[in-house]
C-alpha cells in the first residue's frame, strides 16, 4: 500500500513538473504561425516560403530573440486547397495559440481562410496573394504583404510602351485562374486604356484554362487578329507555352505580363523564343543591394537541409515576403511592448492587427508597409528576358 | 483560319485517341475500367523529358515513355486487378482510383510540382501547305500518333495475338477452351495500353512543352469521353472519338471562349449517354461490355 502510494505521488509530482516546463516554456516563447502549402500544386513555392521565414526566425533567435525570449514558427500546410487551409487556422489558432499567421499562399485559398480569421480574431498575412479586393473585402484582421497586379500593370505597360512602341493590343487570358483572369480582364484592359493603347479584343479577349495541354487554337486566333504585342493574363508555366507556339506558329511579337510571370523559370526554360518579354515583380534576385544578396545567401544554405531539392534551390518574391512578413510581426511585438507566452491572446492579437493597420511604412527588404485595405506598399521593378535571364530595365 | 483550326483540333485529338484507345483495350478485354490510366500517361510523359533531359533523342524519349508506362501499367493489373478479379466487378477500378493518387504523389516527390519541360523544342522548322502552317515538331506528332493507331489496328484485326485478345473480350471463358492462355492476354492489353499512354505522354510533353504531376487528371477523363462517344469498347471508335473531342474542343475556343469547353464537351457526353449509349461506333452482339 505504502509503495503505491508513493508512486502515485512521483506521478502527482511529475505530471505538476512537466506541466510547469511547459507554461515556463510556453511563457518565455513568441508563437507565430506559417500556413503555406507544402502538398499540392503549389508545394514547392510554399517549401520556398518556408524556408523564407525560418531565415527570418533563425536570424531573431541568434540575436537573442525578442527582448529575450525565442521566437518560435509552427508551421503548416494548406495543401494547396482552401479547405486544408481553413482546418489548419483552426489549428493554429485554437490549438497552438500562435500570435499571428504568416499565409495563406493563393488568392482563392486566402478568400476561405481570411473570413475565418476575422471570426476568430487573428491576423494573417497572404504572400503571394495577388487579386485585386481580397484583403479589401476581409478587413480588418486580413493583410497581404504583396502588391496587387494593377499597380504592376501600369508599371509594365509603361515599359513596354517606351520598348517596343506598340499600337494595337491583344490579350489572352485564362479564365480558370482568378488572378490571371483579373489580370487579363480588369487589370489590362484599364491599365492599357489609360495609357492610350489601343487593345483589339478587350471584349472578347482570346482564352484558355490553366494548364491546358495546348494553345494551338488560342495562337492561331491570336495571329489572325495580328496585333503589335500581346498582354497576358497567364500563370508563369502557361505563359511560357502560350509564347513558344506563337513562335511555331511564326509569330515574331513581344509578348508582356505582370508578377505571374517572374514565376516558373520562363527564361531558362523558353530559350530564344521568350527573350524580350517583359513583365513586372516586386523583387528579383537580379537586385543587387546588400539586403537582397545577403538573403539569398542565407536562403540558400538553408534551404541544403530545409526541403532540399531544385526547385527550392534558389528564392523568388515569395520567399522574400514571408521572411519581410516575419519582421512585420516582430516589428508589431515590439511597438506594442507584447509579452511573451499564451496569455491574454485575444488582446494580443488585436494589439498586432492595431499595428499593422497603422504601417504606413516599413523597411523590409521587398516591404514598405500596408495600405489602408490591408494590401502590401512596395516597388515595382520592371525586367525583359535577355540572356536566359529576366535582367532589370534601367 | 478554319482548315487551321481542323489541323489544330486533329493535332490536339490524336493524342486524346491514344489515351482512349488505351482505355478501351482494357475495357474492351476485361470490361474493367483502369482510372488511373491518365496517370499512367503521365508518368510516360515524366519518363520521356528525364530522357531527354539526359540527352536522349525524341525516338529515344518516346521508347522511355512506352517502357515506364508500360511497366507502371503492368504493375496496375498486379497490384489492382489481378488479386481482385474474384472481387466485385468494382473493387479493381476503386484500387485504380487510390493507385493513381499514388502515382501522382510519386511523380510529386520525384519531379517536384513545378512544371517540368520538355527541353530543347524551340529549334522548329515551318511549313506552310495551302495556307496551313505546320512546324516540324506538329508534323512529328501527327506522323507518330497515326502511326502507332494504324500498328494497333493492324494487330487487334489482322494478327492472331490480336485474334487472342478479341477472343478474349468476346468470352474469356471460351477463349480459354479454345487454347488462349487468357493470363497473358491480360498482361499482353495492360503492357500495350500503358505503351499507348507512354507515347501520348512524350508526344504531349513535346507539344504541351511542360508537364506537372496533375497532368493526367483531365487527360483521362477526357479519353473516357472518347471512349464513350466512340462505343465502349471499340479500338476504332475511341480513336475518332478522340480526334472528334480534339476538335470540338479547338473549334469552341476558336470561335466561342475557353470557359464553355468542358460545358461543351461534357454535355456531349451525356447527350451520347442519354440518347446514343452505345456511341458512334456500337460493338458487335457478345461483347460484354
Amino acid at each position: 500500500m505504502l509503495r503505491f502510494k508513493a508512486l502515485l505521488s512521483l506521478i502527482a509530482v511529475m505530471t505538476i513538473a512537466i506541466m510547469l516546463t511547459g507554461t515556463v516554456q510556453a511563457q518565455n516563447v513568441y508563437r507565430i504561425g506559417l500556413n503555406v502549402p507544402i502538398t499540392g500544386g503549389g508545394a514547392d513555392a510554399g517549401k520556398r516560403e518556408v524556408i523564407g521565414a525560418q531565415v527570418a526566425v533563425n536570424e531573431i533567435n541568434a540575436k537573442g530573440g525578442i527582448g529575450g525570449a525565442k521566437l518560435e514558427m509552427i508551421v503548416t500546410d494548406t495543401g494547396s486547397n482552401p479547405h486544408d487551409a481553413v482546418n489548419a487556422v483552426r489549428k493554429l489558432a485554437g490549438d497552438d495559440k500562435v500570435l499571428a499567421i504568416v499565409g495563406p499562399h493563393y488568392s482563392g485559398v486566402a478568400e476561405s481562410t481570411f473570413p475565418l480569421g476575422n471570426r476568430i480574431g487573428i491576423v494573417q498575412v497572404a504572400v503571394a496573394s495577388s487579386k485585386p479586393g481580397v484583403a479589401a473585402a476581409n478587413r480588418p484582421f486580413a493583410f497581404r504583404n504583396t502588391l496587387t497586379e494593377d499597380k504592376i500593370a501600369v508599371a509594365v505597360v509603361e515599359a513596354v510602351k517606351k520598348r517596343y512602341n506598340p499600337k494595337r493590343i491583344a490579350l489572352i487570358v485564362d479564365i480558370k485562374d482568378a488572378v490571371a483572369r483579373a489580370i487579363g480582364t480588369k487589370v489590362f484592359p484599364g491599365v492599357l486604356k489609360k495609357a492610350d493603347l489601343n487593345v483589339i479584343n478587350a471584349k472578347k479577349p482570346v482564352t484558355f484554362q490553366t494548364g491546358d495541354a495546348q494553345f494551338t487554337a488560342q495562337v492561331t486566333k491570336l495571329k489572325a487578329l495580328n496585333p503589335d504585342a500581346i498582354g497576358l493574363g497567364a500563370l508563369g508555366p502557361d505563359a511560357l507555352n502560350i509564347i513558344t507556339e506563337a513562335r511555331r506558329q511564326g509569330m515574331k511579337q513581344p509578348f508582356f505580363g505582370t508578377a505571374p510571370l517572374i514565376e516558373g523559370n520562363i527564361p531558362e526554360k523558353g530559350g530564344s523564343a521568350v527573350v524580350g518579354t517583359i513583365a513586372g515583380s516586386i523583387w528579383s534576385t537580379q537586385l543587387n543591394d546588400s539586403r537582397s544578396r545577403a538573403f539569398i545567401k542565407s536562403y540558400k544554405e538553408l534551404a541544403k537541409t530545409l526541403h532540399p531539392g531544385k526547385f527550392t534551390a534558389n528564392p523568388d518574391y515569395y520567399p522574400v515576403n514571408s521572411y519581410d512578413a516575419v519582421y512585420m510581426i516582430v516589428d508589431a511585438i515590439k511597438a506594442k511592448h507584447i509579452k511573451p507566452g499564451m496569455e491574454n491572446l485575444a488582446t494580443k492579437r488585436i494589439a498586432i492587427k492595431d499595428h499593422f493597420s497603422d504601417m504606413k511604412s516599413f523597411n523590409g527588404i521587398a516591404s514598405d508597409g500596408f495600405n489602408k485595405v490591408g494590401d502590401g506598399k512596395k516597388n515595382v521593378h520592371v525586367f525583359e528576358i535577355k540572356d536566359k535571364a529576366w535582367k532589370l530595365i534601367k | 483560319m478554319l482548315a487551321q483550326q481542323l489541323v489544330n483540333g486533329i493535332l490536339l485529338g490524336s493524342t486524346y485517341a491514344l489515351i482512349a484507345l488505351g482505355l478501351t483495350l482494357v475495357l474492351g478485354v476485361f470490361g474493367k475500367l483502369n482510372i488511373a490510366h491518365g496517370d499512367v500517361f503521365m508518368f510516360g510523359a515524366f519518363a520521356g523529358v528525364a530522357a531527354a533531359s539526359f540527352g536522349a533523342s525524341l525516338a529515344l524519349a518516346i521508347l522511355a515513355g512506352i517502357f515506364v508506362s508500360a511497366v507502371v501499367n503492368v504493375i496496375i493489373e498486379r497490384s489492382c486487378f489481378y488479386p481482385l478479379r474474384n472481387a466485385h466487378f468494382l473493387a479493381p477500378m476503386l484500387s485504380t482510383i487510390a493507385f493513381g493518387i499514388l502515382l501522382q504523389n510519386v511523380a510529386t516527390q520525384i519531379w517536384g510540382s513545378d512544371p517540368s519541360r520538355y527541353p530543347n523544342i524551340e529549334a522548329v522548322t515551318q511549313f506552310e501547305i495551302g495556307g496551313i502552317l505546320l512546324s516540324s515538331v506538329h508534323i512529328v506528332i501527327l506522323a507518330v500518333s497515326f502511326s502507332v493507331m494504324l500498328t494497333v489496328d493492324i494487330v487487334i484485326y489482322r494478327t492472331k495475338i490480336g485474334r487472342a485478345l478479341r477472343a478474349t473480350a468476346l468470352d474469356p471463358e471460351v477463349a480459354g477452351l479454345l487454347g488462349v492462355n487468357t493470363k497473358n492476354v491480360m498482361f499482353i492489353t495492360f503492357l500495350t495500353a500503358g505503351a499507348l499512354a507512354g507515347v501520348a505522354g512524350v508526344l504531349t510533353a513535346v507539344v504541351y512543352s511542360q508537364i506537372s504531376p496533375l497532368i493526367g487528371i483531365r487527360q483521362g477523363l477526357i479519353g473516357m469521353v472518347a471512349m464513350v462517344i466512340g462505343g465502349l469498347g471499340n479500338l476504332r471508335g475511341a480513336m475518332i472519338g478522340g480526334i472528334l473531342i480534339g476538335l470540338v474542343e479547338v473549334l469552341n475556343d476558336a470561335y466561342l471562349d475557353a470557359s464553355y469547353r468542358d460545358l461543351i464537351v461534357f454535355s456531349l457526353f451525356f447527350g451520347f449517354i442519354i440518347l446514343k449509349p452505345n456511341g458512334l461506333f456500337p460493338q458487335p452482339s457478345g461483347n460484354r461490355s
